[in-house]
């Protein structure tokens, strides 16, 4: 008996093993990457999958990626790029040459690059058209759509022939701003190939129609048609690669044969499988960051990708308890004493996030940067921050907490406590560390930080846009901020987040002088406005600014040439090539 | 047998439909609702209000639970938001290759563990059953995430023997086009179910060899590997059957963390993206999947414990 169990012990102990061999002789790997020896593999941020192929989306399915992959199959009308320092367009990446303003401002003339769909038929300006009218019809169907821009803002469209057209405005904008943020929102689309309706709201309906059966992108011969340095070689919800356009016509076309865009199911599972080498370009978790040497000992280069963006805490000045407090200039003064910047970025975020001090992005192009607030008008103070509350009528209570002793001074009711909640995104290590190091230094202040952290789609839902009578204005504080609170457009204006009433001004702020700088910085020519801009709101604060983290830490195998890591998240990836 | 048949599926159903219930109000409870989520920051009003009311989310949550369960009665499970896709094409895709990976790894877990538990049973305080119990408890105590950790550093990147990720694609020939890519997921969830498995068919076995028939077979004569497999075998085997009908929900959990851990496209993955999400008709759609798997495997486990086992048929027996 005993014999016979052991037989079966070892049969199954060698049944284990050759399949183990078998297996390995299968299917092992040992160079980075998947695929062929000129393709490259990219991995995608955790439970990222690009669900939407069609360069005019739709609420919902406007993120980064989509619109990397997009851009790689449907040239856009103008491209930015900001990986050189400076944020400018990327005539190459473009689908037409500079814009040409006329003098007075309220007319703009655009000419068309030669580029061919690639059934042979040429882009021309009634693909432009074919876009705006589609945007028209559809407007509030449309993701990127703000009231009163585009295609508000855009009263005409002339064809002057196959490759050149007119728009004209509504009024005089900035040049600077309209191209950067307007015009750039522009794809000219296959209009022969596509318009399967004559009605511009059908076709748009149809397309979005389209759009939606991810599985049926590999066949449908609508997206086949591009223009763009790829075209799509196969798409599933794990996996996405784009093989290089042979038709493609313009200046900018391909160097690699396919490229493969990676899901993954998290960060930590990323990791590993970089590790293992089966990624080209992926990430490394900010807590692996110790594994650096790691890396590169394996054929990485390790770069941070910073982000043009911001990062930051709203108050809720429409809070019925502490509302009042949060318009008191000298109390957002004192807060922003008791943020320790530099600690967070080099100690929480091992020296991958930037401090924050205003409203334009601190460490890219600094075209836009104020001095006030490339020099920090608040640094990490607590005796200043404890002043500014004596100052103002605030004594500590029993229990540590600032208690208002004096309304006139404070500017609230007499028995205000600093007693305030941060709605926060949970599910990081260095947002839970974040939170912990404002909690600590404000408790040093006097001012109690209690933190209720949600998933970020709650923190999204309930600390947004209220009403002071509104239950939904019980929030006093959110953050949103893990990989950044606001990514912008070519030009950083902040006619969406700080103007009043604006979409995503989700804690009501309210400033007439921030108002007419807005304004100006997207109607005037000058850039003076901007800087101006930069100055009040990092005086102003708006909003609690924090150290803004980056895009990602990448890994770059280091046979990986061309690689730009452009702050605006777009990757080019038809400049990559392999120099081995 | 019938009536015990009809009794226990009417049960079932009883159980999936609040499985159901519990499922939907709690979704549908969370504060601010799956909107902004979806949609974006950059989303307006207006659009969060067309995306409430397209889903019926404007509506009290009896109604949209009526709405919801009439959709499914009708075999609609609704469309992910973020997928673009019908839940129910989702865990077509997905299913498969979540059935590959537990009913592998349950199947090899059984062959490992069954007799494992009989070997360290006649072998009881010897020190072959030390070690291997010893061992076993190590591999019980280790969190299913940490020993896929330790399979990944070990086969994938100190020996790169294995790929660290499972194949990906939508179809399950694409998995099984890369056989090397299945083996650690396996071996991950093989581990997990074969120590659980195997602990119990030693109990079972000890307990059993302990029992008076066992006493009378040996008075008799019986050679002793008569008694181990004719008798002790199929006595031992009903609690381990048991368990494993019971063990569903266990095994989905824990395929839910291999496949995270291995990138493995299948039903927990999409799982997991679906709450980070809260793409709800989805998690709406793997609870259901879940809770009619479970309901089934423990009803199989009771069937086959019916038939293996007489003393179950017999009213008033000693079971």
């Amino acid at each position: 008996m005993r014999r016979k169990l052991g037989r079966l012990a070892a049969v199954l102990g060698c049944l284990s093993l050759g399949s183990l061999v078998l297996t390995a002789c299968a299917g092992g790997q040992v160079r980075h990457g998947v695929g062929g020896p000129n393709t490259v593999s990219f991995a995608l941020p955790p439970s990222a999958t690009p669900n939407w192929i069609l360069p005019l989306p739709i609420p919902g399915y406007t993120a980064s990626y989509n619109g990397v992959i997009q851009s790689a199959l449907f040239v856009p009308l103008y491209a930015y790029d900001g990986s050189s320092g400076e944020v400018g367009m990327d005539q190459r990446a473009s689908a037409a040459e500079p814009p040409v303003y006329a003098p007075d401002g309220k007319s703009v003339t655009i000419t068309l690059k030669p580029l061919t769909w690639s059934d042979g038929m040429p882009m021309t300006t009634k693909d432009v058209q074919f876009w705006l009218d589609m945007v028209r019809a559809a407007k509030d169907d449309w993701g990127a759509y703000s009231k009163g821009l585009m295609p508000d803002n855009v009263t005409g469209f002339h064809i002057v022939d196959d490759h050149t057209f007119t728009l004209t405005m509504d009024k005089t904008y900035n040049p600077g701003w309209f191209t950067a943020n307007q015009l750039t929102l522009i794809t000219p689309l296959p209009q022969h190939a596509w318009a399967k309706d004559p009605d511009p709201r059908k076709a748009f309906d149809y397309l979005v129609g389209q759009a939606k059966q991810l599985g049926a992108y590999n066949t449908n011969p609508l997206w086949k048609v591009v223009n763009g340095p790829f075209a799509l070689d196969s798409f599933s919800s794990s996996q996405i690669t784009l093989a290089k356009n042979p038709r493609y016509t313009g200046p900018d076309a391909a160097h690699l044969d396919k490229v493969t865009f990676l899901t993954f199911t998290s960060s930590a599972a990323e990791y590993n499988v970089l590790l293992a080498g089966g990624v080209d370009y992926g990430y490394v978790p900010t807590t692996n960051l110790g594994q650096k040497g790691k890396l590169e000992s394996l054929g990485y280069r390790v770069e941070p990708w910073n982000g043009w963006s911001i990062t930051y805490i709203p108050y809720n000045f429409n809070n019925p308890a502490l509302g009042k407090a949060f318009e008191q200039l000298y109390l957002r003064q004192a807060i922003q004493h008791a943020v320790d910047q530099k600690a967070i970025s080099q100690v929480i975020w091992r020296g991958t996030a930037t401090p924050g001090y205003g409203p334009v992005p601190q460490n890219n192009d600094p075209t836009f940067l104020s001095d006030v607030q490339k020099n920090n008008p608040y640094p990490f103070d607590l005796n200043a921050s404890k002043k500014l509350l004596a100052d103002h009528g605030w004594r500590p209570g029993p229990d540590g907490v600032q208690e208002c002793q004096d309304a006139n001074a404070c500017g609230v009711a007499k028995g205000t406590r600093l007693s305030m909640t941060l709605l926060t995104e949970s599910g990081s290590d260095e947002t839970d560390g974040t939170m912990q190091e404002l909690k600590s230094e404000l408790s040093k202040a006097g001012i109690e930080l209690r933190i209720n952290a949600q998933p970020l789609n709650t923190v999204l839902a309930n600390g947004t846009t209220c009403e002071p009578s509104s239950p939904a204005c019980a929030w006093q504080l959110s953050y949103f901020g893990t990989q950044g609170s606001w990514y912008f457009p070519a030009y950083p204006s902040g006619e969406q987040l700080f103007a009043t009433d604006a979409g995503v001004n989700f804690g009501n702020y309210r400033d007439k002088p921030t108002d007419d700088l807005i304004t100006a910085s997207t109607l005037s020519t000058s850039s003076q406005s901007m800087v101006d801009y930069s100055a009040r709101l990092a005086e102003q604060l708006p909003v609690i600014w924090m150290p803004n983290p980056p895009y990602q830490v990448s890994a770059i195998d280091s046979a990986l040439g061309g690689v730009t890591q452009d702050p605006m998240a777009g990757l080019q990836i038809q400049r990559w090539y392999r120099t081995r | 047998m019938t009536r015990f048949l009809a009794r226990r599926l009417l049960l079932a159903l009883i159980v999936v439909f609040l499985v159901t219930v519990v499922t939907f109000v709690i979704l549908h409870l969370l504060p601010g609702g799956p909107a902004r989520g979806v949609l974006g920051v950059k989303a307006t009003q207006a659009q969060i209000d067309a995306f409430n009311a397209s889903q019926g989310f404007d509506q009290p949550i009896p109604v949209q639970y009526w709405d919801y369960l009439v959709r499914l009665l009708h075999g609609d499970l609704g469309a992910s938001y973020t997928e673009n896709t019908d839940v129910s094409t989702l865990l077509a895709q997905r299913l498969p290759k979540t059935l590959l990976l537990t009913v592998t790894s349950t199947l090899l877990g059984i062959v490992v563990a069954l007799p494992l538990g009989v070997w360290q049973a006649t072998r009881r305080g010897r020190a072959f059953d030390v070690v291997t119990t010893g061992l076993a408890f190590v591999l019980y105590a280790t969190p299913v995430f940490f020993l896929s950790l330790v399979l990944i550093i070990l086969f994938a990147q100190v020996l790169p023997i294995f790929p660290a990720q499972a194949a990906q694609g939508d179809t399950l020939a694409a998995l099984l086009s890369q056989p090397a890519s299945l083996v650690l997921p396996v071996l991950a969830g093989t581990g997990v179910t074969a120590v659980a498995y195997s602990r119990y068919m030693r109990s079972s076995t000890v307990d059993n060899l302990a029992e008076d028939y066992v006493r009378t077979a040996r008075a008799k004569g019986t050679p002793e590997r008569t008694i181990l497999w004719r008798h002790v075998w199929p006595n031992s085997l009903t609690s381990v059957v048991s368990m494993i009908g019971y063990s569903v929900p266990v095994v989905f959990s824990g395929s839910l963390v291999v496949e995270t851990m291995f990138n493995y496209p299948g039903v927990g993955l999409l799982f997991w993206n679906a709450a980070r999400n809260a793409d709800f008709p989805v998690l709406l759609g793997v609870v259901l999947v879940i809770a009619v798997t479970t309901v089934l495997g423990s009803l199989l486990a009771d069937v086959v414990q019916l038939l293996i086992d007489p003393r179950v048929r017999v009213p008033g027996a000693k079971s």
